[in-house]
């Protein structure tokens, strides 16, 4: 009797013990992504580390929203579940920044009343320039409670950092961004595309009412400039029409070797229809960031093969992976069904970038996060190899893509050839 | 106080949103007048756009103190107001309506187009100099210092609100009633109806401007976007909640549409599917809008019908 009730607690102690052994050795399996080696495993951070998530939940941006907030969960989930801040867990508060600058403002001020050591959002750069210095303008600095930074994962307006800083001072550095400015993706995209395509002579249309495309617009000219192509045609049309058709007749009758658009999704894929399928336009069509969407060239939701031919320049293309994006990508549509965009990425990387700071830093204190966090150099994110430069701003390879019957395909000479049929 | 703004931060109304609130209920009031004289006019979300732009390029480009800058931005939109409300009060009913959607629509363009303007005056014009970047087209002016103060926003309702009763009975309010009621009749009884006409759209300009003035100060970037057609349509939401048969009606109504959301803010996904539900049984359960005072009439009825019920409980109990 005596033995087997002792063989019986042995087997039930094996058995309890066994899930721990296992849960030991998988530390050793490490998400690819973080600075496992560069920086030593936090000593000094334990308990609950916050950092507050701003994106669009409702209202028009939230069709970029959501995929960004959904990166950024599964971003904590593995930062928490590998161990990457040691004893401490990755919290995010989360609050929806809607898609005004109003609702952002508002979800900032409750995000600083958490205390959190760094916010990451919001959707738009209006509502970015109207919402971040809540964390680090004037009214907390004379607060004198802590800055705290902000980081961007979708921001594109050019000349953000500047302009922080001519209106806050050193608060101005606690604004920092993941996403390429504009002026960051635009002129390379336009010297590859003019490259592969030999273009000489475009027609442009942007939308003049927002601040994202007509940026981009600005940023378009003066690279097209530099790469030597003429602007034959200019119009403008309003975010909110349906009707293009007024526009591009004017731009087609000047027949350029190419039409460059500066358009948000929504005016995108009407425009896109219309320019194919009513008024047979069949040359190339060269997009800003707005393009970046996969819902674009969906035939269902999108302009379908209407939107063959268009080529845009991004952050990131599901065909320029490395094993860091394959891995997110996968888990990202197991997790989700749907496949990540450009958006979902920068947010994933974004995460990840703020969790390495943290790390780096070992400590949750916002003014050592966001020194540890103008430190990246050489961090290898799904979107390449990501640092800070000299001013600040982000820097990694952009991608020319060229998308063809839904895909999104590197823009070479073969794929364009496939295309255009030539 | 600290108490107050902790519970209030707590149910998603924090110091910004208050603020907020109260920026809406002043341009909530600002229609308020004219639809007391009967004017179906929407043009006050254009009035808002002249106030803040003005006000705002006063105190970043010329470096005015703010109270004198909002005050200049209120003259400036009721200076506008007269020659459009010349013409265009003609109208009446819903064509007064689209005459007005277009004067926005107008605003918002010539906004959005200013530096393209003025830079064309200079080349035809031969100036050497550069043209000024002053509106800085559709990215807006960022950078704003927040100046406005709730302690400002309530003292400004405070005078309104005084403002209001006693326009109610004084020779203009009746005027305007009598305007509302019938148009030619007022006229045949002697009232300048053009006249009172144009001061009621004036005096709404001037606060819609002065609403725009403070809301410019708010959010520390204005665009020409913010102030469209959806602008316009909220203005006229927040009077119809609230009810136009008070003056406080289009206070409340400004109150409770801007602080509805935030409330809702942890419904995520779903707060503007509640929101318009809320809204829907609102509209069709209270016609007469939030500040209806017979609304109130019969709260304070059942209420005391409630108080009395419990009283005669008790004597009740205390006979037995």
């Amino acid at each position: 009797m005596r033995s087997k009730n002792l063989l019986f607690v042995f087997v039930l102690i094996a058995t309890l013990a066994l899930p721990l052994g296992a849960m030991a050795q998988d530390d050793g399996e490490r998400p690819l992504i973080g600075a496992w080696d560069t920086c030593a495993d936090p000593v000094s951070l334990s308990g609950e580390v916050k950092i507050g998530v701003a994106f669009a939940q409702s209202e028009a941006a939230a069709i970029y929203g959501v995929p960004q907030q959904q990166a950024v969960e599964l971003a904590i989930a593995e930062i928490n579940e590998s161990g990457y801040l040691g004893e401490a867990t990755l919290v995010a508060v989360t609050e929806d920044a809607g898609s005004t600058p109003e609702t952002a403002i508002s979800a900032f001020t409750n995000l600083v009343a958490e205390d959190v050591s760094a916010i990451i959002g919001p959707t738009l750069s209006n509502q970015a320039m109207a919402a971040d210095p809540v964390a680090f303008g004037t009214e907390r600095q004379e607060s004198g409670d802590p800055l705290i930074p902000v980081v961007g994962v979708s921001n594109t307006r050019t000349g953000m950092e500047t302009d922080f800083a001519a209106s806050y001072g050193d608060g101005g550095a606690y604004f920092r961004r993941i996403s390429l400015p504009e002026s960051k993706v635009i002129p390379g995209t336009v010297e590859q595309v003019v490259d592969i395509l030999g273009i000489e002579t475009v027609g442009i249309m942007y939308s003049d009412n927002d601040q994202f495309t007509a940026s981009a617009y600005e940023v378009f000219v003066s690279a097209l400039e530099e790469s030597g192509v003429e602007i034959v045609a200019t119009e403008t049309f309003a975010t909110g029409d349906v009707d293009f058709t007024a526009q591009l007749t004017n731009i087609i009758a000047a027949n350029p070797d190419a039409i460059v658009v500066s358009a948000l999704a929504a005016e995108i894929v009407p425009l896109l229809e219309q320019a194919r399928s009513q008024l047979g336009y069949t040359g190339p069509i060269i997009g800003g960031n707005g393009f970046n969407t996969p819902g674009i060239a969906s035939e269902d939701r999108g302009a379908g093969t209407d939107a063959n031919g268009v080529v845009v320049g991004g952050a990131w293309n599901v065909a320029r992976q490395n094993e860091i994006s394959t891995a997110f990508t996968a888990k990202y549509e197991e997790e989700y069904g749907t496949p990540a965009d450009q958006f979902a990425v920068q947010a994933y990387t974004g995460t990840w970038v703020v969790a390495t700071a943290i790390r780096c830093a070992d400590s949750a204190d916002p003014a050592a996060v966001l020194e540890a966090l103008a430190a990246t150099a050489d961090f290898e994110t799904p979107l390449g190899t990501f640092s800070f430069d000299e001013e600040g701003l982000p820097e990694h390879e952009p991608v020319a893509q060229i998308i063809k019957d839904g895909q999104y395909l590197l823009l070479t000479e073969e794929s364009a050839a496939e295309v255009f049929g030539e | 106080m600290g108490f107050v703004s902790d519970a209030l931060a707590s149910i998603g109304l924090n110091e910004f949103v208050i603020t907020l609130m109260f920026v809406n209920a002043i341009l909530a009031m600002s229609i308020y007048l004219t639809l007391y004289g009967g004017m179906f006019s929407l043009a006050n979300a254009g009035f808002m756009a002249i106030g803040s732009y003005v006000s705002v390029i006063l105190t970043q480009n010329h470096d005015w103190p703010f109270l004198p800058a909002i005050l200049v931005g209120m003259v400036a939109a009721g200076l506008i107001a007269i020659p459009i409300g010349l013409p265009v009060l003609r109208l009446r009913d819903i064509y007064l309506a689209i005459a007005t959607i277009g004067f926005v629509e107008i605003t918002r363009i010539m906004i959005l187009n200013f530096d393209k303007i003025i830079a064309e005056v200079y080349t035809r014009l031969h100036m050497e100099s550069e043209p000024p970047k002053i509106t800085n087209g559709p990215l807006g002016i960022t950078g704003i210092p927040v100046e406005t103060k709730l302690e400002y926003l309530i003292v400004t309702v405070i005078i309104l609100s005084y403002f209001m009763i006693r326009m109610h009975r004084s020779r203009f309010g009746r005027a305007l009633a009598a305007i509302r009621q019938d148009e030619n009749v007022a006229a045949s009884q002697g009232i300048n109806v053009v006249y009172y006409k144009n001061a009621a759209f004036i005096l709404g300009a001037m606060m819609a401007g002065l609403g725009g003035g403070f809301s410019g100060h708010l959010s520390r970037i204005i665009q020409p976007g913010s102030y469209g057609f959806g602008t316009a349509v909220d203005i006229l939401a927040y009077s119809v909640l609230g009810g136009i048969s008070s003056w406080y009606g289009p206070i409340l109504g400004g109150l409770a549409l801007t602080a509805l959301p935030e409330v809702l803010r942890p419904l995520k996904e779903y707060t503007g599917l509640i929101n318009g539900v809320v809204l829907l049984i609102f509209i069709a359960y209270l016609p007469g809008g939030l500040g209806d005072p017979a609304l109130w009439r019969s709260v304070r009825k059942t209420a005391g019908r409630i108080v009395n019920f419990i009283n005669k409980g008790k004597t009740a109990n205390a006979g037995a």
